[in-house]
């Protein structure tokens, strides 16, 4: 994912790293003693750096996907897993960064890179898997693909009145046979995004997109984006209740106002 | 390692190659908190950082250095 701020600075985020022209980035993993709240290993001072931690250790804290690598313990014995359910498309993650690094500013562009469409119902039934791969890695995986959807779908409302700024490439079809761990299979991979790269719409997609990141018109701040779009502006304060802000902090009941509020300040 | 490592994306792929072949060819023989070994993998990821950093106990944050004006 690439966010632009306005003027010079470059943010480009491949799956989980925030960068800048400047080379800002950071990774997303949880602390498996509370699961509600993102962890961000930056590679840049902010208040709430890990000043002691490795690259190595980062990379293996957000790769240690449940079920497939044990969690990692950083620090004072903090143990880490993988951003997992909520976080594997971390759009939300990075505009609250950018905010709060760059608020005043206005957003040139935000582009998600996801890593392949998998539609739920193309998962075969859990009978047939059973003996080969645990049901709640099926669920787990199930989970992760309706997750990133569903935040795609909040950032197209999000963006909705700024159409050339929010940007989403993702393999649409052949990714969802394609286990996580299956390696030998990355020729098919490569195969299924050269076809997706070569449709007619991702590619004029693609041109926009290079003149968009070469010229941003930068246009509102991400605060002004939570207000501008007529979602998130219908009245008084208990709709921005219902806004699909900050994923991490859903509750039964909807979603946490003090997340949405720290995200997008209200009128 | 498009980032910390500055990697250009085709030597990017290459090493995710690699990296995946010696991570996900064994899986445990007996499964328990994980399905493969995550020693492989953090030997992986080490090896990686070494061969960009020459450390491969480089820190994750970049003190100032990545804050001034590069070009």
């Amino acid at each position: 994912m690439n966010l632009r701020v306005a003027g010079r600075e470059y943010i480009s985020f491949s799956s989980v790293y925030l960068v800048l022209h400047l080379f800002l980035s950071f990774v997303c993993a949880k602390n498996a003693h509370n699961m509600n709240i993102p962890i961000l290993f930056r590679t840049y001072e902010s208040h709430e750096t890990h000043p002691e931690c490795k690259i190595w250790e980062a990379a293996r804290a957000t790769s240690a996907t449940p079920m497939f690598f044990k969690r990692i313990e950083i620090g004072r014995a903090q143990p880490f897993i993988d951003g997992g359910v909520g976080r594997n498309n971390p759009s939300w993650v990075v505009l609250d960064e950018a905010n709060s690094l760059f608020g005043a500013r206005p957003i040139g562009c935000l582009v998600s890179i996801g890593t392949g469409k998998v539609e739920a119902v193309s998962i075969r039934r859990p009978s047939f898997f059973q003996q080969i791969i645990p049901t709640d890695v099926i669920e787990a995986l199930k989970a992760i693909a309706t997750d990133c959807e569903d935040t795609h779908e909040h950032m197209l409302r999000l963006f909705a009145q700024l159409p050339t700024t929010y940007f989403r490439l993702n393999v649409e079809q052949g990714m969802e046979r394609i286990k996580l761990s299956k390696w030998e299979r990355l020729s098919k991979v490569e195969a299924h995004t050269a076809q997706y790269l070569r449709r007619k719409e991702v590619d004029k997609k693609l041109v926009l997109l290079g003149k968009i990141v070469a010229a941003p018109k930068a246009r509102l701040t991400i605060e002004q984006l939570g207000m501008y779009n007529p979602h998130f502006q219908s009245g008084n304060g208990s709709s921005l209740l219902q806004c699909p802000l900050g994923p991490w902090n859903r509750s039964s009941t909807g979603w946490n106002a003090s997340t949405v509020r720290h995200l997008w300040p209200p009128l | 390692m498009l980032e910390r490592l500055r990697m250009d994306v085709f030597t990017a792929i290459k090493h995710y190659d690699t990296m995946v072949k010696d991570v996900f060819s064994h899986p445990k023989k007996r499964p328990g908190d994980g399905k493969f070994k995550a020693t492989k993998l953090e030997a992986a990821i080490k090896s990686i950082v070494k061969d960009v950093t020459g450390n491969s106990e480089s820190p994750l944050l970049e003190r100032n250095e990545s804050t001034g004006c590069r070009t």
